[in-house]
């Protein structure tokens, strides 16, 4: 497997929200905010990685019937070691994700990625499938934010960016009001709500599959073209 | 000369009927009229031009919908041009026309078309499409402007508070809330809603025209009326209560127009009793817990969702199966379900 | 059905794989929580100390003062600003958490000096705006017997999050009865 590949069903085919439709939870609960969705996507990220790695690495020390449990064992490590170091250095993230950073834990993204991938595969492999896979959880966490928030409240990148003084401000510890976009009585706020998580999410699932179906038949229709000519050169030289 | 055939044979359909969907809708339209030129005259004519954009935004949602998907084409059964009277009657004055834009996409494309359009929805399109902008734009859809009537009594103010906030709240009404202008529409409220009288004139028509049938207005409204007398309020004598409680609110044109839709109430006879006495008690529990004041338009919709099962429970008996044979089945049934699992477990 | 089975030493190798890969876990998170402990212990200090200094400023030690735990039930700890008046620590339930929130009450006419939100987890943009300026600094000044205004009163209710606004308010009222229950 190469590694443009892995990054094309990270992002794409394989995309774990918009395709495998895993770690829907935490993806309709915490897009409220741009500043929220990267922290988490960055979160999840680098514990799918290192979790990856590890599972990888102990592939072939860790017996068949409790896998489970090891990699439970694995996962909520590393997810509890994330959890310490965000509270220490990054408290305002800590605060705004909540709950929802020990939740990492049970995100089918990471036990769903060890079970499918790492558990066959070796440790470089692993390592590209957690940043790829992370990175496409990433992609998505960060479009239903920017949807969400600019619908729901009118603001773009709020956590992140500020206008001040007629300058862009960007700051990296949830501090900034975001840019307002139009004002705030005209933003629909049960798209903030978790009805509207559940809203964007379905429309960005019909908008992937239409998207992936579509190239499909347009391949499909490629493939049968070419095989039309072919038979018509046959013909042709016959 | 007279006609001597007694028998016309044909395939089916055997009877024949100028009744067709259209003109159902076209009924619901005509007895929509009284309650909104009621609107139009103690909200002005802003009303019109919410209306206008409402059935606009509706009949262009279905059309273009429906052409996207390269479906049949369903803008001449008039069923959108009804959403957008409906969606007009439930809001208040003080909605913008792009609240309505948005209000009728979520109804027709959102409520009504995803799930295969008319007839297939299982939540009312006007109440889910109001239900949205309420939970959206709470500030807008919680304003009331002081109806034409009472302009002269209240006028150091652009909004008022309604009977049922005075309910909520357990306060004694202002002077000019009383049986007389709750009844004929002096008071604020939705666009369609104020007046009762030009309601119940309206549901005489549909009733007369036999497009409603009594039974879930009547189980609905019942309900409401029996337990407001039993529970009574705070502040109110008991049948004063019942009264406000009654004539306030969308309760009246919820239970005319909007639980009686086909597609999302039951088709049994017994199961339209208890869809209605369920919207009645659901509202009353709303308006006396909830932290709306109001709870008709959240009644109807979670009924809406349990139409099915209602419909499933109240299934009457076959043609010739009597009670003790379906008894006689369903412990058959039983019996096998449990040989099944003891038969798994050995 | 003995198919599935094990040998008891299998079960027993299980038992020890499993066993070594927690005990690793478990020491590697030892360590992590050894560095971390104090920063984040600071962290909340600071947090509280800057929510004491936001309700009521005052340049000396807070001084703790002990009160009747089982008949005030949400506050967690009342603080006392020398002669400026007390700081009232409550933890209450909102719309979807727990809020903990530092009130300021002045000592000569019980009145709020300001609120804070140290820790909560409502809904971000909804009731999560019981933390900015724009509500908190409408508690300024209040006395007890406080409202939010979609009940009637003078404290704002935030649009669309009047169940957060308004434990907010019956929590500053709270506070206020405990300062009083003093004495």
């Amino acid at each position: 497997m190469n590694l443009k590949q892995q990054f094309k069903e990270g992002l794409i085919t394989n995309n774990p929200v918009l395709v495998q439709r895993i770690g829907m939870c935490s993806t309709m609960a915490i897009t409220t905010s741009l500043f929220n969705g990267i922290g988490m996507g960055l979160s999840v990220l680098i514990i799918l990685t290192c979790c990856n790695v590890a599972i990888s690495a102990l592939r072939k020390a860790i017996p068949n019937d409790i896998r489970l449990a090891i990699f439970v064992v694995v996962i909520a490590g590393f997810v509890t070691i994330v959890d310490l170091l965000l509270q220490a250095f990054i408290p305002a993230l800590s605060a705004s994700l909540g709950v929802f950073i020990p939740l990492i834990v049970v995100n089918c993204i990471i036990i769903g990625r060890a079970e499918a991938f790492c558990q066959h595969e070796p440790i470089g492999p692993s390592f590209f499938d957690g940043i790829f896979q992370g990175f496409g959880y990433t992609v998505v966490l960060v479009l239903m934010c920017l949807i969400r928030e600019l619908l729901g409240s009118g603001t773009f990148g709020t956590g992140i960016f500020e206008i001040v003084d007629g300058a862009l401000r960007v700051s990296f510890d949830g501090s900034a009001a975001g840019i307002r976009i139009f004002p705030e009585q005209f933003g629909a706020t049960i798209l903030i709500m978790p009805f509207g998580g559940f809203l964007t999410l379905a429309s960005l699932l019909a908008a992937m599959q239409y998207a992936l179906r579509k190239s499909a038949e347009k391949k499909e229709a490629a493939e049968r073209a070419a095989k039309v000519e072919v038979v018509k050169e046959a013909a042709n030289n016959a | 000369m007279e006609e001597k055939r007694l028998f016309t044979v044909s395939s089916n359909p055997l009877v024949r009927t100028d009744r067709d969907t259209t003109r159902i809708m076209l009924d619901v339209i005509i007895a929509l009229v009284p309650a909104l030129a009621v609107g139009v005259y103690q909200f002005g004519v802003k009303v019109l031009l919410l209306l206008a954009v409402s059935v606009f935004s509706c009949v262009f949602f279905e059309w273009g919908y429906r052409k996207l998907m390269k479906k049949s084409r369903s803008v001449g059964d008039l069923s959108a041009v009804v959403t957008g009277f409906l969606l007009t009657c439930v809001l208040p004055s003080d909605a913008t026309w792009w609240m309505c834009v948005i209000g009728a996409f979520f109804a027709i494309v959102v409520v009504k078309q995803l799930y295969g359009g008319i007839g297939k929805n299982f939540l009312n399109p006007a109440l889910a499409g109001r239900a949205f902008l309420t939970a959206a734009y709470a500030a807008f859809m919680t304003s009331w402007a002081i109806p034409t009537t009472l302009g002269a009594t209240v006028v150091d103010a652009s909004t008022m508070a309604t009977p049922l906030s005075y309910l909520k709240a357990g306060t004694a009404m202002p002077e000019y809330f009383n049986y007389g202008s709750l009844f004929l529409g002096g008071i604020p409220g939705s666009m369609g809603e104020v007046s009762s009288l030009a309601i119940l004139v309206g549901a005489a028509y549909l009733l007369w025209r036999k497009v409603i049938t009594w039974r879930i207005p009547t189980a609905f409204i019942g309900t409401v009326a029996v337990l407001c007398l039993i529970f009574g309020g705070e502040g109110y004598g008991r049948l004063d209560w019942t009264v406000y409680n009654l004539l306030s609110g969308g309760l009246l044109l919820g239970a005319f127009f909007m639980a009686t839709d086909y597609s999302t109430s039951p088709v049994t006879l017994k199961g339209q009793l208890i869809f209605g006495a369920g919207c009645g008690a659901l509202t009353v529990l709303i308006r006396y817990f909830g932290s709306y004041p109001e709870g008709v338009s959240y009644a109807i919709l979670i009924m809406n969702c349990c139409a099915w099962a209602v419909d499933r429970v109240t299934r009457p008996r076959q043609f010739g199966v009597s009670a003790e044979d379906v008894k006689a089945a369903k412990s058959a049934k039983k019996e096998a379900k449990k040989k099944a699992k003891e038969a798994a477990s050995a | 059905m003995t198919a599935t089975k094990k040998a008891p030493n299998q079960i027993i190798r299980l038992a020890l794989i499993l066993f070594v890969v927690s005990a690793i876990t478990s020491g590697v998170l030892g360590l992590v929580n050894y560095f971390t402990k104090d920063i984040i212990a600071e962290r909340e200090r600071e947090k509280t100390a800057a929510a004491y200094q936001a309700v009521l400023p005052y340049d000396g030690e807070y001084e703790t003062v002990a009160f009747d735990e089982d008949a005030w039930e949400t506050v967690n700890a009342i603080s006392r600003a020398g002669d400026e008046g007390w700081v009232v620590e409550l933890t209450f339930s909102g719309a979807q958490s727990s809020i903990t929130a530092a009130f300021g009450v002045s000592a000569p006419d019980y009145s709020i000096t300001g609120a804070s939100v140290i820790d909560h987890a409502e809904t971000s943009g909804l009731g999560a705006k019981i933390t900015e300026p724009e509500f908190t600094d409408s508690f300024i000044g209040q006395t007890e017997g406080m409202a939010v205004t979609k009940d009637g009163g003078t404290v704002d209710s935030i649009t669309a999050a009047t169940i957060s606004s308004r434990a907010m308010a019956n929590a500053a009222n709270t506070a206020i009865a405990a300062v009083k229950a003093l004495g």
